[in-house]
């Protein structure tokens, strides 16, 4: 059994130790937002935050998650609040199939927690680690540069 | 600490068990000769040098290389990874967004393999990535360069390794299809211990 808050709900679950957290969060906990795509970390689909950190969830283990806070795409804004990332991925209207953007989105919204004012330079550095089939990587970076602005702006 | 206190007191004792772990500190006796600690080198290179070791001693430009049979031709890290000063992606990507923290076999091909120690570079005046036998070994006996360690203290960084499943553990047993670092981690250790004794000998054209 291990325990661990989910988008700020505590949760417990019985699960076999090194099931991957993106099995735990789809098929045992029925949060489908988050998405398979390689399962071998090369992709980023799958980006959770783990104690505030961006991670690909189809490498943490369940040994890993007691005591852990995890936040995936549905705990990050809602419909009525969105995150700024979400308001600037539907601004510019992002997504082609959309299957990568629930991975980007949390990708974006890890890096600009910390950098709140990026350059194109470190936009793609970041991003160039989620990838997106539909080549929508140009208004990936426009949108990451608008929630940049949303989020420098008072509140 | 027992461990440490045997290493240190070990000029009398040959060859000490580790608790936690299947290596010996096997303290070479007899006459051994420079020649005996520069065969050793040899083969201390063939690690150092290999894609499991070099591929993370890289230069200031802190960017990890991918090669070696398993990856084909040499090139940067792919997804533009670029480790940043930190030399663990603090300014960027996060090299433990992909490279989890854990003791378990690395099983899948592709994958991001894992070890026991949060993945980083090695620092940068570790960078050995492409160097020759000769300035890899004076940068190992350098301690401007090896991170202050004498012979001694470069022998306790592999049995610390060795505790904590890190990364020249996993060096030897990568999994997921990568070719290992030759040889094994008793026998690095073996090759350390025997090197350093003799006075950590460097082939010709080795910097003083």
């Amino acid at each position: 059994m291990v325990s661990f808050k989910l988008n700020g709900a505590a949760v417990q679950v019985e699960v076999p130790e090194r099931m991957p957290l993106l099995w735990v969060l789809r098929d045992e906990l029925g949060l489908t937002g988050t998405k398979y795509g390689c399962g071998i970390a090369q992709c980023g689909a799958c980006t959770v935050f783990y104690n505030g950190q961006a991670v690909r969830s189809c490498q943490i283990p369940a040994s890993m998650l007691d005591g852990a806070e995890i936040t995936t795409i549905e705990g990050l804004g809602t419909p009525e609040q969105p995150h700024p990332a979400q308001a600037a991925w539907i601004e510019h209207q992002v997504a082609q199939c959309g299957y990568c953007q629930s991975g980007q989105i949390m990708a974006a919204a890890g890096f600009l927690a910390m950098y709140p004012n990026p350059s194109d330079e470190q936009i793609d550095q970041v991003m160039s680690g989620n990838l997106c089939r539909c080549g929508t990587y140009p208004r990936i970076r426009e949108a990451v540069k608008s929630a940049a602005v949303k989020l420098r702006e008072p509140s | 600490m027992i461990r440490t206190a045997a290493i240190v007191l070990g000029l009398a004792i040959t060859t000490c068990a580790l608790a936690d772990s299947t290596l010996q500190v096997n303290r070479p006796s007899g006459e051994l000769s420079t020649e005996d600690g520069l065969i050793a080198w040899q083969r201390i290179f063939a690690v150092l040098s290999h894609p499991r070791c070099s591929n993370c001693h890289t230069d200031e430009h802190n960017i990890p290389m991918w090669s070696g049979p398993s990856y084909g031709r040499t090139r940067p890290h792919g997804m533009n990874i670029h480790a940043g000063p930190s030399r663990m992606g603090v300014e960027t990507l996060m090299c433990s967004t992909c490279h989890i923290t854990s003791r378990t076999p690395n099983t899948l091909p592709h994958a991001a393999p894992h070890a026991g120690h949060p993945w980083m570079l090695a620092p940068a005046a570790f960078a050995w990535h492409g160097k020759d036998s000769a300035s890899v070994c004076t940068q190992l006996r350098d301690p401007q360069r090896n991170g202050g360690r004498d012979g001694q203290a470069l022998v306790e960084h592999i049995i610390h390794d060795a505790e904590a499943h890190a990364f020249i553990t996993w060096g030897f047993a990568p999994g997921g299809g990568r070719e290992p670092a030759p040889g094994s981690m008793q026998a690095h250790l073996d090759d350390m211990l025997l090197w350093t004794s003799v006075g950590m000998p460097c082939p010709e054209g080795a910097q003083p």
